[in-house]
């Protein structure tokens, strides 16, 4: 007899007039690892608050260890005990480990806290899982994976039952999730039960016993036994599937690169140590960081808040910085939250980054309304009478990248680009990537994991811990390891182009 | 003015009049202080006006305002096609002996036994229909009298066993429960008919927990729970499929629940429909039975939740899960039950 954990039975929840959840069914068994892919985003954030607090609901029953917590006559507004793992961190970052997951918990009623002794509680958990830890070490100077196993111990010793982990793999390396997949493998034999949140049905696959599948506030579907396997998953996005596809057909021979865009040129930054590369026109590059370190390092390069110790970036033999510089751009972790001016109007939002062509731009109603009628037909009429906070996720991703387009850089960098994206705005933003590409534009992709990033690149390069550095080209793509997405396309892309046919 | 505000509303009327009297005691409260603080006397005026003022708001907050909002949040959850509530929960909010009279009056013509009498004849109605249906009857006679031709008699002969068994479990007493081996039962003697006319277009699976397969199927669930289902599963999936056709039953038990998924891989359906259709299973389907023109998919669906909320209560029924061209799933959540005797409203089924 399977113990549920966790139910909600028809939720109903409304904000502010709009409908978030409705009709929202779900069951999580004990010990059970439940995968769930947000096809379409709308009400996850709804969903994941109404998991801790027991918020009013319009419809329905949520159950939790097996008792009503909350339901559309009565709503308490307590927290429940469910722990949600995301890359907002609910540690408190002065602390150190042991005073987080022993001293700031209900009930804790010492006056003396004796560090020695909490260290010695937490060591067999730490020993338990495998995982060298300082436990005395203060939060902040935690790894981002050291970070999550934290607050997952934190919860199995507070005895939270359901652990939520919302979207991980974008925060940590493929190493690293590993690990915590084991992890999570180890607590669920236990008894923990866990939602593991991931637009990537490949993570899921290899982890998840039941997949459920998000979309505009509903279950859609939850897949379970055969329908897990990755060939049948596949039929569920079909639509992404053969737009990748087709990108691949039409990728031609390798041809002439010409000269690089951009030259990295012996770079040399915390753990970077002498990166050579070069990026060149139309190309799309990804850039894995096996490590977390190597991720900031970078990332800290290309927005300027690190300075390089030895080498630099080239541009035509010329010494150049990529912050500020027009030539370049930098997308940012999840554009539509950083990179965007509230206060300012769509069409300033838009020509931002038109300026250094045109500098009349501001004051000429001709050029505002030549762009107006040429990015209307792509980005609609209505959008740029629209206040920012008007516009749908979908606007927002488009005025991010046109904004881009507009500016006509050589070479673009994008800091994990679809991170936090459901299904639908991942498709979006890859077409708007492709438009970059068609356009001879040089695209980079800093990511920590895979995802869709693969589908779209000529090379891969990954860097390691070390700042040793591995390049892997297209051909050899097929051979990636196995949870490596899109890697199918890739293997039946080698041996069609085996037996001389579809693919040049 | 919005139209709840206004003063034409009782409530709103008490309300303020609530209010003033709140400022009135506060008011003098203040006023007794201000005249301690330039050295007159008053101070214990004061205090005792600010208790009277505190212990009044709290005594109006949690005596009148926080059961006045419970009662119209319990009143707008049935107005706005939520399901019909339980009068006893009525009991901490009424306004008047009337209102309580009110409401038994609406749950008695909403729910037993009216409504299942309802329900009963839907289905009954449906079995009847199911009999007379040409289609039913052409495509299955065709395939007896094909089989008879190429085979001989044998199958003719378990053929015409399948139907007959098929309508002696359908039309006898429908508002029993039964146990879900007998349903099961039915639901494969229903699924051999098809078979005839689908041959091995169509098939069947059925899943089981098997440590729990006997507790399984021994629980009870109102008789022709299943079938409908079923047919609605054949006639709007995988019918419309082209190629094989497979339907899964899966059965699973929790500790308080008796999980039945009914799968199948057909045509699916889009979210705007699947939403429209939990809609009416999640609340709206006491109003939409009496309303909606039968020949509109989703009936039989609509009639087995129903029987399923006024038996075992509005926390169990149907769902439906379903993805374009892949499928559909439909969840049946109803308590486990080994005797009818378990039933806290068994009068419902007499």
């Amino acid at each position: 007899m399977r113990e549920e954990i966790f139910r909600m039975e028809r939720v109903t929840r409304i904000e502010r007039g709009m409908v978030r959840l409705e009709d929202f069914n779900l069951q999580v068994y004990k010990g059970e690892i439940m995968g769930l892919l947000p096809v379409n985003a709308h009400g996850m954030t709804a969903f994941l608050n109404l998991l801790q607090t027991n918020l009013p609901i319009r419809d329905g029953y949520v159950y939790y260890g097996g008792g009503l917590v909350n339901s559309w006559k009565e709503s308490g507004r307590e927290a429940n005990r469910i722990s949600i793992i995301q890359a907002q961190s609910c540690l408190v970052e002065q602390m150190t480990v042991t005073d987080n997951i022993f001293v700031l918990r209900q009930g804790f009623r010492q006056r003396m806290i004796r560090p020695g002794i909490l260290q010695s509680q937490l060591e067999p958990f730490l020993r338990d899982i495998g995982i060298d830890l300082a436990a005395d070490c203060r939060v902040e100077k935690l790894s981002v994976f050291e970070r999550v196993v934290v607050e997952l111990l934190k919860a199995v010793i507070l005895g939270y039952r359901l652990i939520v982990l919302n979207e991980i793999s974008t925060l940590i390396s493929s190493r690293e999730l590993c690990k915590l997949h084991h992890i999570m493998r180890h607590y669920a034999k236990r008894g923990f039960s866990f939602l593991y949140v991931s637009p990537h049905f490949e993570e899921l696959v290899q982890l998840c016993g039941r997949v459920a599948m998000f979309s505009h506030g509903r279950i859609q579907k939850v897949l379970r036994g055969a329908e897990m396997d990755e060939e049948c998953l596949r039929g569920y996005v079909e639509e992404y599937d053969s737009m990748v596809r087709a990108h691949l057909e039409s990728c031609g021979a390798e041809s002439e690169k010409g000269a690089p865009v951009l030259t990295v040129d012996g770079l040399t930054c915390g753990s970077l140590n002498r990166l050579n590369l070069n990026f060149y026109a139309g190309e799309c590059v990804v850039i894995q960081n096996m490590d977390n370190e190597v991720y900031k390092d970078l990332t800290g390069l290309l927005t300027g808040a690190l300075r390089a110790e030895t080498g630099c970036f080239r541009m035509e033999g010329n010494p150049v910085e990529i912050s500020g510089n027009r030539n370049a751009a930098v997308i940012l972790e999840q554009p539509t939250r950083t990179m965007l001016f509230p206060r300012m109007s769509y069409m300033d939002n838009l020509c931002m980054g038109l300026s250094w062509r045109m500098p009349g731009v501001w004051n000429s109603f001709r050029i505002q309304k030549s762009i107006r009628k040429e990015y209307g037909k792509l980005l609609g009429e209505d959008v740029f009478d629209m206040q920012l906070e008007e516009l749908d996720e979908k606007q927002k991703y488009q005025l991010v990248y046109m904004r881009v387009l507009l500016q006509k850089p050589r070479i673009v960098f994008c800091i994990q680009p679809f991170k936090g994206a459901d299904m639908s705005h991942r498709m979006l933003v890859w077409k708007l990537l492709e438009m970059m590409l068609n356009k001879k534009i040089a695209v980079v992709i800093l990511a920590l994991n895979l995802a869709d990033a693969i589908s779209l690149a000529e090379r891969l390069v990954r860097i390691g811990s070390d700042g040793s550095m591995e390049e892997i080209t297209r051909d050899h793509f097929g051979s990636l390891s196995g949870d490596a997405p899109w890697r199918y396309l890739y293997r039946e892309k080698s041996v069609k182009t085996a037996d001389g046919n579809v693919f040049p | 003015m919005r139209e709840e505000y206004r003063l034409k509303y009782i409530c709103n009327r008490v309300l303020l009049l609530a209010a003033a009297v709140f400022l009135l005691l506060l008011l003098q409260a203040a006023a007794w202080l201000l005249r301690f603080l330039q050295g007159g006397t008053g101070l214990w005026q004061g205090l005792i006006h600010g208790a009277a003022a505190g212990l009044y708001g709290a005594v109006y907050w949690f005596w009148i305002i926080v059961p006045y909002r419970k009662g119209e949040k319990w009143i707008s959850h049935f107005l706005d096609g939520y399901g019909i509530p339980d009068s006893r929960e009525a009991d901490s909010f009424l306004l008047t002996p009337y209102m309580k009279r009110q409401i038994e009056m609406a749950e008695k013509v909403l729910k037993a036994p009216g409504a299942m009498d309802f329900n009963k004849r839907q289905a009954q109605y449906l079995a009847l229909q199911n009999q007379i249906n040409p289609h039913f009857l052409y495509n299955t006679l065709e395939s007896i009298r094909g089989e008879a031709l190429l085979a001989g008699l044998n199958s003719v002969a378990d053929m015409t066993e399948a139907l007959a068994k098929f309508f002696r479990y359908t039309i006898t007493k429908v508002e029993n429960l039964v146990s879900v081996e007998e349903e099961l039962d039915n639901c494969e003697t229903y699924f051999r008919i098809q078979k005839y006319r689908f041959g091995d277009r169509l098939r069947l699976h059925v899943e089981c927990d098997e440590e729990d397969r006997e507790d399984i199927m021994n629980c009870r669930i109102p008789k022709l729970t299943l079938q409908p289902i079923m047919e609605n599963s054949i006639i709007h999936g995988t019918e419309l499929k082209v190629g094989t056709g497979n339907l899964k039953l899966q059965f699973e038990r929790t500790d308080s629940r008796l999980i039945i998924r009914l799968s199948d891989d057909g045509v699916g359906m889009d979210e705007h429909t699947l939403a429209r259709l939990n809609r009416k299973l999640a609340g709206e389907a006491q109003t939409a039975s009496y309303q909606e023109d039968g020949r509109q998919g989703g009936i039989a669906l609509v009639n087995v939740n129903n029987r399923i909320h006024l038996i075992f209560g509005e926390e169990y029924g149907l769902h439906v899960y379903s993805v374009p061209q892949k499928g559909t799933d439909v969840e049946i959540s109803v308590p486990v039950v080994a005797s009818e005797r378990q039933l806290p409203n068994r009068g419902i089924l007499s």
